[in-house]
């Protein structure tokens, strides 16, 4: 007979307040991901104006930034070819929900980090909804995914990993249980191995909704980051962390995100794709300090 | 227990005014009936399928040198899924007498009426959208012709002793995880045929969860299946403290099951038990 696991199960491995971050997730699976993820944060001041507009040219020093620290190369460009090739087919997994979209800014300065590794224009797309019929996603070699961040009202938040649920032929075959399984995507065949990196925007994250597709700019504040990485889950852990470290200073005490985005923790524990837990994380943190809540 | 009465789309488009002070109906109505919820909003539009979702009309409202308002038309098929599915929003704003229940809170507002819920938003309030909003879902209000039945089960529940606003109204198990955790599985055997009510306590946080069943062996079966896998160690007493140092209790009434959680004192527990259990029918 399968176990069943209680509420009871989380409250006595790890206290009643890991319960919000890992319900519906096998306890005691092995973890056997034993190297840490690295995740590079890095913010600047001035990365967004009082109206939310991007300076392109600081986005750009920022993603530079991050992608050489990640890869410990001497240059951007030598950072992106230790996970790009010239031959390499890319598709740029993007967002455009009408509220916070994928920055143009942001879709434009990856696409011109590709072509300046040798990418041919041909070979790229920025797509969200329509990858599945996209040819350039259909014989991707690689992938990247960037899109901000978001409180999000059936899969608690929107981040790397429910980015990919336009390549599930069924996305509603993801979201029972909150999307406990978004993790999944990454196994699927036009997916796995594919991913070489993440861009998770946390320049104007939204830490609250209020209901189906709810948008209120005062539940978005401006931290001006990004976070950089290879490890979808990760980024999605580093980003909840400050979500929730958010919540506390608006909220002014524990208002737990509802529903749970127990996806995250299952996307380590369950479908092995990624580190949820922060203790095997590496964070790396650069740039503006002010106010970085984690 | 779920009704598939469903309304149609001109029927529907009769409850929405063509315009509101300067908004005006910017395109034509869209409706959405089953997984083509997904096309208009993502995951969440399993809130409304986990209620029996019936149809969504959607309509956009512009003026000049305004935000837009957006209305949202749920036909759920049932007052009972209408007032579920409000249920499941509510606690998050003020009340406001609009439809049978309502809420505002920053551009957006929420009520039910007899099958419907209906939300109407505007993405930057300001207080001439919000007169609008107000004014829009007062005219919806009125054009819905009747009340539905609140849920019955709701009734035995003592409101000077628990927050209404955080009272959620539920038949699925999924549904219920999202605001109390439980399991990983439907140990309490909610489906369709069933309901559940769950809300917390004023004096100490604690938590009530009230489930009817159609029959009696339905709710024997969901007890013990309970007392199963939720407190094997309480040796059917069905009282045990749990590993946050506190206790979760519960008992049957003819077709109800009653669990409180998180009680602070076993004596509390089992007075509160009781004196809920003697409300019961």
């Amino acid at each position: 007979m399968t176990h069943i696991i209680t509420r009871r199960d989380f409250l006595r491995k790890t206290g009643a307040a890991a319960l919000i971050a890992t319900a519906g997730v096998p306890l005691f699976a092995n973890q056997a991901l034993e190297k840490k993820s690295k995740v590079i944060l890095i913010r600047h001041q001035n990365i967004v104006d009082k109206d939310g507009k991007i300076d392109q040219k600081i986005f750009e020093q920022m993603l530079d930034e991050a992608m050489i620290k990640l890869f410990d190369a001497k240059t951007p460009e030598a950072a992106w070819k230790q996970i790009i090739k010239p031959t390499d087919i890319v598709g740029i997994k993007s967002n455009r929900w009408k509220y916070l979209p994928t920055p143009a800014e942001v879709e434009n300065t990856l696409k011109s980090r590709l072509r300046s590794v040798g990418v041919q224009e041909a070979n790229i797309s920025i797509d969200d909804q329509g990858v599945l019929q996209n040819p350039v996603f259909l014989k991707a070699t690689a992938l990247i995914n960037s899109r901000p961040m978001r409180a999000h009202h059936w899969a608690g938040v929107s981040g790397c990993l429910k980015n990919y649920i336009m390549f599930a032929p069924e996305p509603s075959d993801l979201h029972p249980d909150s999307c406990v399984d978004l993790g999944s995507l990454y196994n699927l065949p036009i997916v796995k191995g594919k991913t070489r990196l993440n861009v998770l925007l946390m320049m104007t994250p939204q830490f609250n909704c209020l209901g189906p597709h709810h948008f209120d700019k005062e539940f978005i504040w401006q931290y001006k980051g990004l976070l950089v990485g290879t490890d979808p889950v990760a980024l999605d852990s580093v980003g909840l962390k400050i979500i929730e470290a958010k919540r506390r200073q608006y909220f002014k005490g524990d208002l737990p995100i509802r529903p749970s985005p127990k996806h995250i923790a299952a996307a380590e524990h369950k479908h092995g794709v990624g580190v949820a837990d922060m203790k095997k994380i590496e964070l790396i943190k650069l740039g503006w300090k002010d106010g970085v809540l984690i | 227990m779920a009704s598939s009465d469903t309304t149609t789309q001109t029927a529907m488009q009769k409850f929405i005014p063509p315009s509101i002070d300067c908004w005006k109906a910017s395109d034509s109505s869209r409706i959405y009936t089953g997984e083509e919820i997904f096309d208009y909003m993502d995951g969440a539009g399993e809130i409304y399928r986990s209620y029996n979702f019936q149809k969504l009309l959607v309509q956009r409202y512009a003026c000049p040198n305004q935000e837009e308002i957006l209305i949202e038309v749920f036909d759920m098929g049932s007052a009972r899924n209408a007032f579920g599915v409000y249920t499941y929003m509510q606690g998050r704003g003020t009340s406001v007498t609009i439809g049978q229940d309502g809420e505002y809170k920053m551009g957006l507002l929420c009520f039910w009426k007899d099958k419907y819920f209906i939300c109407i938003r505007v993405e930057k309030e300001n207080p001439q959208a919000s007169k609008a909003i107000f004014d829009l879902g007062e005219k919806i209000a009125r054009a819905i012709p009747t009340e539905g039945k609140r849920p019955d089960i709701v009734k035995h529940i003592p409101l000077n002793k628990y927050l209404e606003k955080s009272l959620r109204y539920f038949y699925r198990y999924e549904i219920l995880n999202i605001h109390f955790y439980v399991a990983d599985s439907n140990i309490l055997n909610l489906n369709d045929s069933t309901e559940g009510v769950l809300v917390r306590s004023k004096k100490d946080s604690s938590y009530l969860l009230l489930a009817g069943y159609p029959n009696k062996e339905q709710t024997d079966s969901a007890y013990n299946s309970f007392l199963t896998h939720y407190m094997p160690d309480s040796k059917e007493s069905g009282i045990v403290k749990t590993e946050n140092e506190k206790w979760t209790t519960c008992t049957k009434e003819k077709n109800y099951f009653v669990i409180m959680f998180d009680v602070p004192t076993k004596e509390q527990a089992m007075i509160s038990l009781e004196t809920f259990k003697r409300r019961l029918p």
